[in-house]
Parts: structure tokens; C-alpha cells; sequence
């Protein structure tokens, strides 16, 4: 059993813990928390929690990790179903098993599950490289306040077969629906992996994106990370590094690799430390993992979306603006994405306290999809988890209308105060 | 003159609105059926324009039905009961291009393929390749969320839209973007067969231009081993970017059409392409050689050069037409099965052609377990009408029954509307229902369209109640 104060979001501590067992049991609670008129959360790992608003009510937690297994895997189909509450860790271990993988890419795998993944909208480092989460799904079953089960999509690759209700619960925070299930395109492991990190000066950074854009074979993944100490080690006493994940055949890796040194090195940036295998897959875990790890409790992290080209600039501007009002920031820009984090940090919390909305207002203006992403409770909870509506509100709400009428799931959490 | 086609002329022009039967003609069919003719048509130059039509469409009770190339295949396009027919021949621009963000932003009424044409100077390429792709538009693409050949290791169109402009009931423009946080509005959109909203501006995601690009082509005996051997090449974890089957029939009508080189007299051929690092490439192509003749290829050979693999791509995205040539008639079919079933599907859909005396043709996605028998009758005899009818309701519920689906690319439409209760449940329908219900309550876009005509009306009421 789980304790109630371990699921507190906010100041809120729900009264009671449901642990549904299978799907039919999570609709059924989805209908009785609807008809008793009170609030429910559903969660899953718990590890990305930080995400959203602190709910405006908050009666039930509805736990879906009791929904764990692989519901139907054949390796050859290159498709697995999987149920919500499976960890993400447990599913990577399984497919890793038939040389295939789902990439993730999300923190702390090991209590990470499927289903929250999803609802969260996390899409990783990789997805330039593999695809989106959202666009790997390929069938879902949600429970409905109704108490119904919904299905949408299938075991198959392509379909267009009916609406592609999936997209609406990915990313939907557990608004709408509880994803009890998911369909997944799976992928052959690459042969070889490979992860360069060059260790950077300030000033290094802009030269080594730009030699990264000149090596031929595009990167699974390529971050500058500056800061985030404490969860990669620090080699030297460099500010920052070039983390670039090579992923394919030894031949093409090992091309890119004497691309990347040569360009580094034209560049004046001598030293490229590499990671093989899974020494690779782990370094970028670390680094995944570091985006949702607050510094006790005094900070507060930001994830925005934005052009890739433009996101090594951003970050670098947006550090300088925090540390222009006495902030600390640790910054990644995802070069291939066009992802930013930011982790805005004080020595003291009393600092960060009087500065947060000034330090939320830089962030938002050179960020201008900023999104919370985590922190401690009571700094995010004097700020706006989403920054400005987009302009397709009203057609969202009425989304929210439609499939949860009596606003029992995670109300004020999303969007709009949805 | 209608009350809609004389306030569409008021409010846009003659330039704009059409309302001469003779004008209308061109847009009262798709490539499944010709039905009967809007009551008006636009060709509007913008979204505002559109949104003024959709306007009075709505004010005037008619429904509103967008067009791309009507190419479609189930009848998505086809004005089933009149109203307004909205065309985007004129909206057929690229209107911007980041080649470094791989991204773009077009109009509907572009062509598919002149966008990867148009950016190709630029590294990159729009992957979504329909057969129609020569004729075909982004937005029709958008609003069956079409496939091709290539989807095996890109994915389908919905991978490739990074946000939408669309003309709501009320005539109001939005824009989504995948981007922006909130619900995915854009992955909803797509593959909605206009039945949410009219699409006016499409973001495309875009992609590299590979390295390097081999195409093979094996011989086999019959379909069935040629399915095992895409098995094998899945089953061995390579994929790659496309493995499409071609079966006698249709590899004879090709080539007597094309003469692109494909082996004749074989029971199947399987075309495979792999795109990568020119590092590769050797490799990549020796293993699959080799998975061909382990599961008895007759023959191996790889195209030379980019013309000769042009050449049988061309041959391949035009089978249809090559048909054409042969066939009085013919009925194509789009289903999808887990790869694995493909064997034995296509065993089943051979028993099922000979049951029902019907010659069948199979050209298809192998890779992707993307079935499309090919039925051959003669519109003339009521006997194979029926016939076609019917063993297209028997491949469909074999392939439900062997865990597959009703549409792999196609899209559901006109045509297979009944059949979407084969797949999915009230519950199922039901939920899709509240999503029209935000979208289009008044049931204005592209009416008649995907879901039973029984069901949807007990479905929504459901829904509002719930």
C-alpha cells in the first residue's frame, strides 16, 4: 500500500490511494470518483510529477502500477502492447532481450512507467534520430470516466482506421483519460553505439556546434551541457561539454567519430572522450536524468521546444540573463531537437525566492514555449506551470469538456488551468 | 441558381465560386466512385476566403467537403449529399522553407512530389511518397494520413506534420503546433478525412537526403515465399526504407508498360531499398541478398544507378495504372496485418479470389504488412460486381481476424464506413464521437464519412450525455 502523503502534488494530499489491478478496474474507479464528484490523479511512476500545475482539488490517486505486464509481444512484428503501470526499465529489458528497444529517453527508467511516460508528453534526445514517442504509438485503450474502455488504433503499423484518438491522450497529463494500455512500433537495436563528449571552455561552446554541423552522419543525439554537475562527472574543470551520441553500424560510427575529432580539433577543442555501447546508453540516461533533478530545495527547471538551430543561442542567453540577477543556471540545448532545460538555482533559497519571478520572466522571454518541468512544490506553485495559452484554447477546453464533464481528472493541472 | 452558390458569388466572386453544372462535374467524383454534383464549388487563394465559404455553407445548411487531386481511394472526397466542394488547386505554393530546421510551410493544393523537387537543392525531402504522389496533394495526403513505399522506416504523413492551419465551423482560422503545449490537436487533425476542420497551411517536417541509396530486386516463386523472406529481413532487425511485393500479375502488367526491368515470368518480386551512410551500403545489401536466397530467391540484382532505381520506382508507384491497361475494371483494396500474418494472409486472400472466380493482383508494402489486392472484374457482368463486393468484405475480416485492420493508408471515407464497427466497438466510436462533437457538432464537414451510418447518431447522443 501506498501512503497517501507520498503522493501529495502542491499542498494537497489526497484521502484515499486506489490501486486498481486491470483496466476494467481503473474505469471502474474513474466512474465512481466522477460520481461521488471528487478529484482524481493518476499516476504512474511518479518521476514526472513536476510537470503541470498543482491540481486546483485533489481527493483521489489512482495508481496504475499494478497494470504492468507486456500484454502482447511477438519480436518479429517489430510491435509490442503494453500495459500502463510496466516500467519503462522492465520493457527496455524485455525487448533489449531481442536486439530491439523503444527510445524513451525518459529520467529514471526504473520507476518510470509507460503510461505516465506517455501522458506526460515526454519525447527525448533521440527523437530527431527515431521518431517521437507519440509518433512510435500505434494503438492505445483508455478508461473513461464513464467507466467505459475505449480502444483506438491497433497492432499494425499503418492505420487509418477511425480518428488517431492516441495523439489526443499523448501529452494529455491525465486530463482526459487514463492510458491503461499502449501499442508500440518497436526498432532493431543499432549495431554500435558510441557517445563523444568534449569537454568545453565558455567560450568553446559556439565552435563546437559548429563543427558538430559540419560532420556528415547526423547524431542520434547532440546536447551542450553546460553545468549539471552533480549528476555527470566533471573531467577537468571545464564549464561545459559537446555530448554527442553516434548510433549504426561500427563503419558509419566510427566515420562520424573521425569527422567529429577533425572538426573539433580544426575548432582548437583537442580533447573528445568517448563512451562505447553501454557505457553510451548510460552517459545520455545520466544526463536525461539530470533534467527533472532539483538542487535541494532551491531551484526550479524549465523545458522548452524551439528551432535547433536557434538553441545553443538561447541557452547561452538565457544563462546570462539569469546570472545577470545573481541566479545560477544549468543549461542544456539539444542541438537536434531544439530542446532547452533550464535549471534556474541560488546558493540560498532565500535568493531564488526573491528573485523567482524575475528569474521566470527571463526564462519566458527568451524561451517562449518555456514549460515547468520541476523543482520544489512550494517555488513552482508561485508560478505558471505553462506560460501563455495557446490560441486553440477554447477547442481544448471543450475536449476537456467532452470526455471528463465533471472535471474529476486532475483538474487545474494542464493547459489553461484545464 | 442555389442560395449557396449565389451568396458563395456575392461574397467571392465568379473567379472564386463555381456554380455551372459543367464547372461542378470535375468535382462530383474521387478515384473510388462518381456520385453526384456539389451544389457549388470554391477555389479559394486563402484561409480567409475559406472561412467566408465555410461560412455560408453553414448558414445555408449545406455541408462542406475538401478536395485535393481526388485521387483518394474510398470516396473521401465525393459530395455524397451536394453542398460545397472546396478545392485547393490554387492554394499550391511552398510557402516557406528552413532547410537547416528541416521544416517548410505549404498550402494544401500542393503536389507532393514538386515539394521534394522544389527542396531538393537543399539536402532534403519530404518522405511521405504515396503512389499518387505525381498528382496528389500534402493536404489530401493530411486528410487520410497516406502512406507509400517509404513509410517502412519514416513513417506514415502524421510523423511529418509539425502543425496545421484549419478554417473551423464557424468559419474562424486556428493554427496548431506540435510545439506549443496542450492537447495534440494537429495529430487528431490529421488523418480526419475532413470531417474536423478544413485544413489551409501544413508544416512538414523534413529530412535529410540520404548518403546513399541502394535498391535490390529479388525473384521469387510465389507470393508466399517472397512474404517469408520480408519476414526474415524484419525478423532479423534490419529495416529498411521500404520492401515492397509485386505479384505475376502485376509485374507483368509493369513491365509491359514500363519496361523498367523487372524480372517477368517469377510468381512474386520483391523490391527492396536501404538508405544510409555510403559505409554501409555494401554490407546492407550482401545480407539481404543473402535472407532473399535463403528463402528461395530465383534471381538478386541491384539497380546500378539513380536512374535505374528511378526507373523502378516509377514502374512500382504506377502498378495501378499499368492494370488499367489490362483490366476492364478493377477494385483495389487496403488493409493491414502484423507482419508475421503476412504468409498467411496472402494464402487466404488467393483462396478467397479463386472462391469468388475473381482474377487477383497483389502489389503491396510487404514491409509494413500493407495489403493491396488488386480485384480484376468487368463492371458489365452484375455477377462479378457482387463478387468484388463481397470478397472485399471476406479479405477485411481476415485480416481483422488475424489482428489487423481495415486501412492501412487508403482511409475509411465513403466506402468502408460500415465496416469501421468490424474494428471497433460503441465504446470505441463513442470517444471518436466526442471528438467530432467538439470539432464539427452541427456535422457540417465532410459528412457521411468514416463511421457507420447506424451508429454514430445512438454514438454522439452517448457521448452528450455522458
Amino acid at each position: 500500500m501506498i501512503a497517501p502523503s507520498a503522493l501529495a502534488l502542491g499542498n494537497l494530499t489526497p484521502r484515499t490511494v486506489e490501486e486498481p489491478a486491470d483496466a476494467h478496474a481503473v474505469a471502474a474507479a474513474l466512474k465512481a470518483a466522477a460520481q461521488a464528484g471528487e478529484a482524481a490523479i493518476l499516476v504512474g511512476g511518479g518521476t514526472l510529477m513536476g510537470i503541470g500545475n498543482a491540481p486546483a482539488r485533489y481527493d483521489r490517486a489512482i495508481v496504475l502500477r499494478r497494470l504492468n505486464r507486456i500484454a502482447a509481444y511477438d519480436p518479429r512484428d517489430l510491435t509490442i502492447g503494453i500495459e500502463a503501470g510496466a516500467t519503462l526499465a522492465a520493457v527496455t529489458e524485455r525487448l533489449e532481450a531481442e536486439g530491439q528497444f523503444i527510445p524513451f529517453d525518459a529520467p529514471r527508467p526504473r520507476s518510470a512507467t509507460v503510461g505516465g511516460t506517455l501522458a506526460s508528453g515526454w519525447a527525448g534526445p533521440r527523437r530527431a534520430a527515431y521518431g517521437h514517442l507519440r509518433d512510435l504509438v500505434i494503438g492505445t485503450t483508455v478508461a473513461l470516466c464513464d467507466g467505459t474502455l475505449a480502444a483506438a488504433g491497433g497492432m499494425v503499423v499503418k492505420n487509418v482506421t477511425g480518428y488517431d484518438m492516441s495523439k489526443l491522450y499523448v501529452g494529455s497529463l491525465g486530463t482526459l483519460a487514463a492510458i491503461v494500455r499502449a501499442n508500440f512500433k518497436t526498432l532493431p537495436l543499432p549495431a554500435t553505439q558510441r557517445l563523444a563528449v568534449a569537454p568545453l571552455t565558455a567560450s568553446g561552446e559556439e565552435r563546437a556546434v559548429s563543427a558538430l554541423a559540419q560532420v556528415s552522419i547526423e547524431p542520434a543525439a547532440a546536447l551542450v551541457v553546460r553545468g549539471f554537475f552533480g549528476s555527470t562527472p566533471r573531467v577537468n574543470d571545464e564549464v561545459s561539454r559537446l555530448v554527442v551520441l553516434f548510433e549504426g553500424s561500427a563503419a558509419s560510427v566510427e566515420r562520424a567519430t573521425r569527422e567529429l575529432r577533425s572538426h573539433l580539433g580544426a575548432a582548437g577543442i583537442g580533447q573528445t572522450i568517448l563512451h562505447e555501447g553501454r557505457a553510451a546508453g548510460q552517459a545520455l540516461q545520466a544526463l536525461v536524468d539530470a533534467t527533472i533533478e532539483p538542487l535541494a530545495d532551491r531551484s526550479v527547471t524549465y523545458r522548452a521546444r524551439g528551432l535547433p538551430t536557434d538553441a545553443w543561442m538561447r541557452m547561452d542567453t538565457v544563462r546570462a540573463r539569469i546570472e545577470d540577477l545573481g541566479l545560477d543556471a544549468d543549461t542544456i540545448a539539444d542541438l537536434r531537437t531544439g530542446d532547452a532545460f533550464v535549471r534556474v538555482a541560488a546558493a540560498a533559497r532565500e535568493t531564488l525566492e526573491s528573485m523567482l519571478i524575475e528569474a521566470d520572466a527571463v526564462v519566458r522571454h527568451v524561451l517562449s514555449r518555456a514549460a515547468l518541468l520541476a523543482g520544489e512544490p512550494e517555488l513552482r506553485a508561485r508560478l505558471d506551470a505553462w506560460g501563455p495559452v495557446p490560441t486553440t484554447i477554447a477547442t481544448m477546453r471543450e475536449l476537456k469538456t467532452r470526455f471528463d464533464p465533471s472535471g474529476t481528472l486532475a483538474p487545474g493541472r494542464y493547459v489553461g488551468g484545464i | 441558381m442555389s442560395t449557396l452558390g449565389t451568396r458563395l458569388i456575392d461574397a467571392l466572386g465568379a473567379g472564386v465560386a463555381l456554380t455551372q453544372p459543367e464547372d461542378l462535374a470535375a468535382y462530383a467524383f474521387d478515384a473510388y466512385s462518381e456520385d453526384r454534383l456539389p451544389t457549388a464549388a470554391i477555389v479559394p487563394r486563402d484561409a480567409r476566403e475559406v472561412g467566408i465559404a465555410v461560412r455560408i455553407a453553414r448558414e445555408c445548411g449545406e455541408p462542406v467537403v475538401p478536395r485535393g487531386a481526388g485521387t483518394g481511394l474510398c470516396g473521401g472526397a465525393v459530395p455524397r449529399n451536394g453542398g460545397l466542394v472546396v478545392s485547393f488547386a490554387r492554394m499550391n505554393r511552398v510557402l516557406e522553407l528552413d532547410a537547416r530546421n528541416k521544416r517548410a510551410r505549404v498550402q494544401p493544393g500542393l503536389i507532393n512530389l514538386e515539394l521534394s523537387k522544389a527542396i531538393a537543392a537543399h539536402g532534403v525531402f519530404y518522405a511521405p511518397d504515396p503512389a499518387s504522389q505525381k498528382i496528389s496533394t500534402i493536404g489530401g495526403n493530411v486528410g487520410t494520413n497516406a502512406g507509400g513505399p517509404h513509410c517502412l522506416s519514416y513513417g506514415t504523413t502524421t510523423n511529418h506534420i509539425l502543425g496545421l492551419e484549419y478554417v473551423d465551423g464557424e468559419g474562424a482560422v486556428h493554427r496548431t503546433a506540435l510545439d506549443e503545449p496542450g492537447y495534440d490537436l494537429t495529430g487528431v487533425l490529421v488523418g480526419s478525412e475532413g470531417t474536423l476542420g478544413i485544413v489551409t497551411e501544413i508544416d512538414v517536417r523534413l529530412m535529410k537526403l540520404p548518403e546513399a541509396v541502394r535498391v535490390g530486386v529479388a525473384a521469387f516463386a510465389d507470393v508466399e515465399s517472397a512474404s517469408e523472406a520480408v519476414s526474415a529481413i524484419i525478423g532479423a532487425g534490419i529495416v529498411p526504407t521500404a520492401l515492397e511485393i509485386m505479384d505475376k500479375l502485376i509485374v507483368d502488367a509493369v513491365e509491359a508498360h514500363f519496361h523498367a526491368g523487372f524480372p517477368l515470368g517469377s510468381g512474386a518480386v520483391l523490391l527492396v531499398e536501404v538508405a544510409g551512410a555510403e559505409d554501409d551500403m555494401d554490407e546492407s545489401e550482401t545480407v539481404l541478398a543473402k535472407i532473399a536466397r535463403a528463402h528461395g530467391a530465383l534471381s538478386w540484382r541491384t539497380a546500378r544507378d539513380a536512374a535505374e532505381r528511378d526507373a523502378l520506382w516509377a514502374s512500382r508507384k504506377g502498378a495501378a495504372g499499368a492494370i488499367g491497361r489490362i483490366a476492364p475494371n478493377y477494385y483495389i483494396q487496403d488493409a493491414c496485418v502484423p507482419r508475421t500474418r503476412l504468409p498467411q494472409v496472402m494464402h487466404e486472400i488467393d483462396r478467397i479470389a479463386r472462391e469468388y472466380r475473381l482474377p487477383v493482383g497483389n502489389v503491396f508494402h510487404a514491409g509494413d504488412g500493407n495489403l493491396h489486392p488488386l480485384l480484376i472484374f468487368d463492371r458489365r457482368v452484375p455477377r462479378e460486381v457482387q463478387a468484388v463486393i463481397d470478397a472485399g468484405t471476406e479479405i477485411l475480416r481476415t485480416c481483422i481476424a488475424m489482428g489487423g485492420t481495415i486501412s492501412g493508408e487508403h482511409g475509411i471515407g465513403y466506402e468502408k464506413r460500415e465496416s469501421l464497427s468490424l474494428v471497433f466497438g460503441p465504446d470505441d466510436l463513442a470517444a471518436m464521437g466526442r471528438v467530432r462533437d467538439v470539432f464539427d457538432p452541427g456535422r457540417g464537414f465532410n459528412p457521411d464519412k468514416i463511421f457507420p451510418s447506424g451508429a454514430v447518431c445512438g454514438e454522439v447522443k452517448r457521448a452528450n450525455v455522458a
